[in-house]
C-alpha cells in the first residue's frame, strides 16, 4: 500500500518493447555496447531518419524515447536529465536541439516520438534483418504510401460509394417528410409539395455532408 | 431457427463417427467432383501437348524497373513467367496483366502473340480493370467456400454468378438451397466468412481453361443449373466456354480473374436473401459479401459501414430472371 506509484517517477514509454535477447554482444563488452546504442541515438537526433540493423534500431528506439521523455517533463534545469543528455547525445551541440527544438515538437504529443519501419535486406548480402528509424514529425517525405488520395482504389470506391447511398437515402427521407407535412397543411395539393421538396433538395446537397471518410 | 442451422458443418471436430456416415452419403458427390477435375486436368495436358513445335514471340514488358524485350514460348509462356524473369516481387505484387496496353489477361493464361506487357497490382493509378477482376474473383470464391461450407444435407446447388459491380457495395454468388426458409445466424454467416479467409490463406493458383461445349456439358452434366446455362453461353462464344479452377471447384465465368487467391484481404460475407422459391421444397438465395485487396488497411468504423451497406440485396439480375437477358446484361456491364 505504501508503495510510491511508480509511473509518477519514471516516463512511462510509448511504445512496446519486447522481452527478446537482440544480440548486440561487443568485443569490448558492455561498455563498447552501449557506446554503439550512444552512438545511434546521436544519430537518431542529429539525422531524424536512419537505417540500421533491426535489433540495433530496436534497442536504441527505447533510450532515444526515454529521453525526449524526460527532457519533456523536467526541462533543462533538470540535473539528471541533463546528465542523461550529456551522456547520449555525443555531439554537444544537439543537447540544444534536444531541449530546444523537440522539446517543443513534441510537447503535447500522445503518441511515441519515434517511428520504426522493416526495411528490406540487400541480396545477397549480410542476413540480418534492416530497418529505418525516425523521429516523428521530421521534414523527410513520409515512407507509408498515401491510399486516400486516389479515389479509384477499390477501398476508396466503395466508401465513395456509400456516402453516396447515404445522402440520396438522407434526401429521400426529408422529402417524404416534407411531402407528408404539406398534405396535413393542404391535403390534395400534391403538384406544389414536389416543387418544394426539389428545392430543399437542392439546398440541401449543399449544405451537410455525412462523415464517412477514412 | 431453421432446419439449415444443423446443417452447417461444425468448425470444431465433430465426431467420427458422424463423419463416417457422412463420407458414405457425400460418395456420389465427391466422385462427381473428382471426375469433373480429372476432365478438366486432362483437357488442360491435351491442350498443352497440343502445342506441338515451340514457337519463340517477343513480349515487350513495359514498367518497373525498366522496359525489357523478353523472349518468350507462344501459347506456353503466362505473364506470371514474365513476371519471374523480372523478379519475386512482380511474381508476388501482381494480380492481372495487361496486354497491348488494352486487354486484360490472366497471369496463368499462356499467351498466343507478340504483344506488350504490363503488369497491374491493386495501388496502379487506374486500377479499374484489376479491381473488377478482384470482384469477380470474389464471387467465384464465395462458390467454393459455400460449397466447402455446406453439408450434403443441405442439397446446395451453386447457380451463377451476375457480372462484377464494385458499386453495388456487394459481391453475389446465387445459389439453391434444400429449404424454403433459411434465416442465417450471425455464427454461419462468420463460417462462411472464415472458409474465405481460410481459401485466401491457402494461396490456391486460379487456373483458366477454354473448353469445348461438349466438354463442358460432360464436366456439368450432374449440376442440372450449369447444365441449362452452358448452351448459351457457348452459342455467344463460338461454341467455347471459359472454367476457372481454384483447388477442386470449378465454375463457368467469362474471367479475367485475379492470379491467386492470396490477393483477398479483409472478407466479410454479410448477408443471405431469400430471392424466389424454387420448387416445392428448395428456393434461390442470394449470398452477399464484402472484401478488400490484401494489403489495404481501414479502420473498422469505415469498414463496418461498407459491412452495413453490403446486406442490402443487391440489385444485379436475380438467378430466377431469363439467362439470356442476364448474358446481356453481364456483357453490357463488363
Amino acid at each position: 500500500m505504501n508503495q510510491a506509484d511508480v509511473s509518477k517517477l519514471m516516463s512511462q514509454l510509448r511504445i512496446a518493447v519486447r522481452p527478446n535477447k537482440r544480440h548486440l554482444k561487443n568485443a569490448d563488452g558492455p561498455e563498447g555496447r552501449l557506446l554503439k546504442l550512444r552512438k545511434t541515438v546521436t544519430a537518431l537526433v542529429k539525422h531524424e531518419r536512419i537505417e540500421l540493423f533491426y535489433n540495433r534500431a530496436d534497442e536504441a528506439r527505447g533510450y532515444a524515447e526515454l529521453l525526449i521523455s524526460n527532457a519533456i517533463r523536467h526541462g533543462d534545469r533538470h540535473k539528471s536529465t541533463m546528465e542523461m543528455a550529456d551522456y547520449w547525445l555525443l555531439e554537444k551541440q544537439l543537447v540544444h536541439k534536444l531541449f530546444k527544438v523537440l522539446v517543443p515538437r513534441y510537447e503535447n504529443y500522445n503518441i511515441s516520438y519515434t517511428r520504426m519501419f522493416k526495411a528490406p535486406r540487400d541480396y545477397p548480402g549480410i542476413y540480418y534483418r534492416k530497418s529505418v528509424l525516425e523521429l516523428r514529425g521530421n521534414p523527410y517525405p513520409v515512407l507509408t504510401p498515401d491510399n486516400s488520395q486516389n479515389r479509384n482504389l477499390l477501398h476508396n470506391v466503395l466508401l465513395d460509394e456509400a456516402r453516396k447511398e447515404f445522402r440520396r437515402e438522407k434526401l429521400t427521407n426529408l422529402a417524404q417528410k416534407l411531402a407528408t407535412e404539406m398534405d396535413k397543411v393542404n391535403p390534395g395539393l400534391t403538384s406544389t409539395s414536389d416543387h418544394t421538396t426539389n428545392a430543399t433538395e437542392q439546398q440541401y446537397s449543399q449544405g451537410e455532408q455525412p462523415e464517412t471518410k477514412l | 431457427m431453421s432446419a439449415v442451422t444443423k446443417l452447417i458443418k461444425p468448425n470444431l471436430g465433430a465426431l467420427r463417427q458422424l463423419q463416417q456416415y457422412r463420407n458414405i452419403v457425400n460418395l456420389s458427390a465427391t466422385a462427381a467432383l473428382r471426375s469433373r477435375n480429372e476432365l478438366f486436368s486432362q483437357e488442360q495436358r491435351r491442350q498443352r501437348e497440343a502445342v506441338g513445335r515451340i514457337e519463340k514471340i517477343e513480349v515487350r514488358y513495359l514498367g518497373l524497373p525498366e522496359d525489357v524485350t523478353l523472349v518468350m514460348n507462344n501459347h506456353i509462356s503466362t505473364p506470371y513467367n514474365c513476371a519471374q524473369h523480372l523478379s519475386e516481387g512482380h511474381c508476388k505484387r501482381a494480380a492481372l496483366a495487361l496486354i497491348d496496353g488494352t486487354v486484360p489477361w490472366d497471369m496463368h493464361r499462356p499467351l498466343q502473340e507478340s504483344c506488350t506487357l504490363q503488369l497491374l497490382n491493386f495501388n496502379v493509378s487506374e486500377p479499374h480493370l484489376v479491381n473488377k477482376a478482384f470482384w469477380r474473383t470474389c464471387s467465384f470464391m464465395l462458390g467454393a467456400a459455400l460449397q466447402r461450407t455446406f453439408k450434403d444435407e443441405a442439397k446446395l446447388e451453386l447457380h451463377s454468378f451476375p457480372g462484377p459491380n464494385i458499386k453495388s457495395g456487394s459481391f453475389v454468388h446465387d445459389i439453391v438451397l434444400g429449404t424454403q426458409s433459411w434465416e442465417p445466424t450471425k455464427a454461419e454467416m462468420r463460417a462462411i466468412s472464415a472458409e474465405m479467409v481460410k481459401l485466401s490463406a491457402q494461396d490456391l493458383r486460379i487456373e483458366r481453361l477454354e473448353v469445348d461445349k461438349d466438354v463442358a456439358i460432360e464436366m456439368f452434366k450432374d449440376s442440372r443449373y450449369k447444365s441449362e446455362q452452358l448452351p448459351s453461353i457457348a452459342q455467344q462464344n463460338q461454341g467455347r466456354v471459359t472454367l476457372y479452377r481454384l483447388g477442386e471447384h470449378i465454375d463457368i465465368s467469362r474471367g479475367p480473374m485475379v492470379a491467386s487467391t492470396r490477393f483477398l484481404g479483409k472478407c466479410t460475407i454479410s448477408a443471405a436473401h431469400k430471392v424466389a422459391s424454387e420448387g416445392a421444397a428448395s428456393a434461390f438465395y442470394r449470398i452477399q459479401g464484402v472484401a478488400l485487396p490484401s494489403g489495404f488497411t481501414l479502420n473498422h468504423f469505415a469498414y463496418g459501414l461498407l459491412e452495413q451497406r453490403s446486406q442490402k440485396l443487391n440489385s444485379a439480375r436475380l438467378p430466377n430472371e431469363p439467362f439470356e437477358e442476364q448474358q446481356q446484361q453481364q456483357m453490357q456491364l463488363s
